[in-house]
């Protein structure tokens, strides 16, 4: 959780995401694992009917299985994984946010740079009180920049900070 | 109504062709080809009127039913095209441009004058014989043009461009300060500023832009495709395939090559002859391309705009705001660099849509300049970006590492290669592998050799290519964001990728790979504070 609401949150202090993310991911996984269980077992039966071969077919029954857990568990352990890489920037000049497990990245958005900016939230994020920030930029290959993952009013936060008009341009 | 403009009245007419060009060509050749009733009555096919209307024709001349449904579909777009003729109103406020639309659907557009990206006019040979353009309003936002106003008298379009143009001169006096891209004096506001000529091609550049340019085999490839359709080869390949030197001469010969013997001097001498023939036919094609297309070719910097004019048949105008320009890059292909030319393009906010906008035909952005004498560049690139001195750019080279990094996937690729050859021959395939390594190692050295980047107080560059070569250069207040990038191997070679995010699309950007982490990082916050510390303007 965040500090108090009276400080400022462009404090150049780098912070993680809010930790009710990762049940909110896991929930999103758990979702599409759901789908991709149900799709790939509905096509290993029907794989298995029409290759006529039952008695060699049921050994795929446990690579499927095998499969499927694996998977699990890399759902289920992933979002903290990214939780731990994840995490973000505010000062005077703008929000830097870095992210990546395997292929990092970091991105400076300025604030001069900031056209506008969106706050929002799905069904499940509601539920957990959590926001997507969405930062619009002129850029071509950035010109949306989202952070997901944090607590919604941080979130509104961050977005009246980098607002324009706010304390005049750096110019 | 002093400010109020409506389409000229032939739009009607230009609209119904823009619709009708996609299936336009198909249809003529088809008219031509078995619209003469030499064979069985087409009439029969589909359901329609077609046959009874064929009475009604001159001549043998036979309307088949899909030409009849082809002719209603016309009605609706008609209809549109009267519709949109009737209501459109063009005005001219304060600091802004008013664009009024629709009957049933009303839009009212409001383009502020401070915000237009740039101006474009296109005249085809219809247009020009007419005295109408059409217009373009490209701002910052979205893909498509703003606004693309077809077809408006010439007359309009001078007055739209004057007004625009003093009206932007008036905005820009009102608030002049943080941006770098106007050093010079604000312009005049009403007097008329006399057009400076930066750039100007004669027929001699025009052809020698046509033998550098390949734009050749694209003229051959559409040429070859409509005699095709109108059935013009039928009689040459068939004569060909009859006579020594048909399909079956090449076929042969390949064949013979592939089992490893050796062709006759004859065949050889054949073979050759095509490829020159060829060769020089598409260049002389290519020649032409250029000589049409950027005839009188003009760039002229009126005020504090770049203008362009050129074309012979389709003559196009492009007004391109100097403090609009997102990022500068030259160009230097292996046979410019034998006649010591380079060209220079500019990219902005407008204009870097994928695809075509929704109505008008697809029209890439020509190169600023498309044929530059090399002594003359950093002259235009001083004109371009105030206070850049391409020569004082002090040039940065990649981690000392970056070419064994470049030649791991380079490996690879030669393997990938070198796999189906090996399907394919045998053994002896492998005798291909030491060639694309060497040829790709050699590739890798000279790429990352020429790789480099610049930093200075308001401006970052990157150039790379080997034989064909890029420079782009990006002012300080133009960037949008700055990231560093670091992939597994990067990490493995403590190197980073720097990626520089402007709002100009383009085909050569700003990514420098292989860097040390920490020069990377280095660059990273320079360039991050001294963005923040600019504003931006479009």
């Amino acid at each position: 959780m965040d500090s108090g609401a009276g400080e400022s949150i462009a404090d150049g202090v780098a912070r993680q995401l809010d930790p009710r993310w990762i049940p909110v991911q896991r929930i999103h996984a758990a979702i599409s694992f759901a789908v991709i269980c149900s799709a790939s077992f509905v096509g290993l039966i029907a794989i298995w009917i029409a290759s006529r071969m039952l008695a060699a077919g049921l050994l795929l029954l446990p690579v499927w299985a095998a499969a499927v857990a694996a998977l699990a568990w890399h759902l289920y352990r992933w979002p903290a994984v990214t939780y731990r890489f994840a995490s973000y920037r505010i000062d005077e000049q703008g929000l830097e946010i870095l992210r990546g497990v395997y292929w990092r990245t970091i991105t400076s958005i300025p604030r001069s740079r900031v056209q506008h900016t969106d706050v929002s939230q799905g069904p499940l994020e509601r539920r957990y009180g959590l926001g997507t920030l969405v930062v619009y930029t002129a850029g071509t290959q950035h010109s949306q920049v989202k952070l997901p993952g944090l607590d919604f009013t941080v979130a509104r936060r961050i977005r009246a900070h980098l607002l324009p008009g706010d304390e005049g341009d750096a110019v | 109504m002093p400010s109020d403009h409506r389409l000229h009245p032939t739009s009607i007419l230009f609209a119904m062709a823009g619709g009708l060009k996609a299936f336009l060509l198909p249809a003529i050749i088809l008219l031509l080809t078995t619209g003469r009733s030499s064979r069985a009555p087409s009439g029969s096919r589909g359901l329609g009127p077609g046959p009874w209307m064929s009475g009604w024709m001159p001549g043998d001349v036979e309307i088949a039913n899909w030409q009849f449904w082809f002719l209603l579909f016309l009605i609706p777009s008609a209809l549109v095209a009267v519709a949109r003729y009737l209501s459109f109103r063009l005005q001219y406020e304060g600091t802004e441009l008013v664009i009024r639309s629709g009957i049933i659907f009303r839009n009212e557009r409001h383009v502020p004058y401070a915000r237009i990206q740039n101006l474009d006019a296109v005249r085809s040979i219809a247009h020009r014989l007419l005295g109408v353009a059409e217009v373009r309003v490209e701002t910052g936002g979205g893909q498509a043009p703003e606004a693309t106003i077809s077809v408006l008298h010439d007359t309009v379009f001078e007055e739209m461009r004057r007004r625009i143009f003093e009206g932007r001169a008036r905005v820009v006096q009102g608030d002049v300060r943080g941006d770098a891209a106007r050093t010079d004096t604000p312009a005049p506001t009403v007097a008329v500023v006399e057009p400076r000529t930066l750039l100007y091609l004669p027929p001699r550049e025009l052809l020698l832009n046509g033998v550098i340019d390949n734009r050749g085999m694209v003229l051959v490839a559409a040429v070859y495709g409509l005699a095709w359709q109108a059935g013009l080869f039928r009689d040459v390949w068939g004569r060909l395939a009859r006579g020594a030197f048909g399909p079956d001469f090449v076929r042969e010969t390949m064949l013979m090559l592939a089992a490893g013997g050796v062709p006759s001097l004859t065949r050889i001498a054949v073979v050759l002859a095509g490829i020159v023939a060829l060769l020089l036919l598409v260049r002389v094609l290519s020649m032409a391309w250029s000589w049409i297309r950027l005839h009188e070719f003009r760039l002229s910097r009126v005020g504090e705009d770049l203008r362009t004019q050129y074309g012979l048949l389709t003559h196009v105008t492009t007004t391109v705001p100097l403090r609009r320009v997102q990022m500068l890059t030259i160009r230097e292909t292996p046979l410019q660099r034998l006649v010591k030319r380079m060209s220079l393009r500019v990219e902005t906010a407008g204009g870097h849509g994928h695809g075509a906008p929704e109505n008008g035909p697809k029209q890439p952005r020509e190169w600023l300049a498309p044929l530059v004498r090399r002594d003359a560049v950093p002259a235009l690139v001083r004109e371009v970006l105030p206070g850049m001195e391409l020569s004082a750019l002090q040039w940065q080279p990649l981690h000392p590492r970056a070419f064994q990094r470049g030649l791991k996937p380079a490996a690879l690729i030669a393997v990938a290669t070198t796999a189906p050859m090996v399907g394919l021959l045998g053994v002896r395939g492998l005798l291909v592998l030491p060639f694309t390594l060497a040829w790709l190692g050699v590739v890798t050295w000279k790429q990352v050799q020429h790789m480099q980047w610049a930093a200075t107080e308001d401006a970052v560059a990157f150039r790379s290519g080997w034989l064909w070569r890029h420079v782009t250069v990006a002012p300080v207040v133009k960037i949008q964001t700055v990231s560093c990038n670091e992939s597994p191997f990067d990490r493995r070679a403590t190197m980073a990728t720097l990626q520089v995010d402007t709002a100009g699309g383009g085909p050569h950007r700003i990514t420098i790979p292989y860097l040390a982490r920490e020069t990377a990082k280095t660059l990273y916050d320079r360039l991050a504070t001294q963005t923040a510390q600019t504003a931006f303007r479009w």
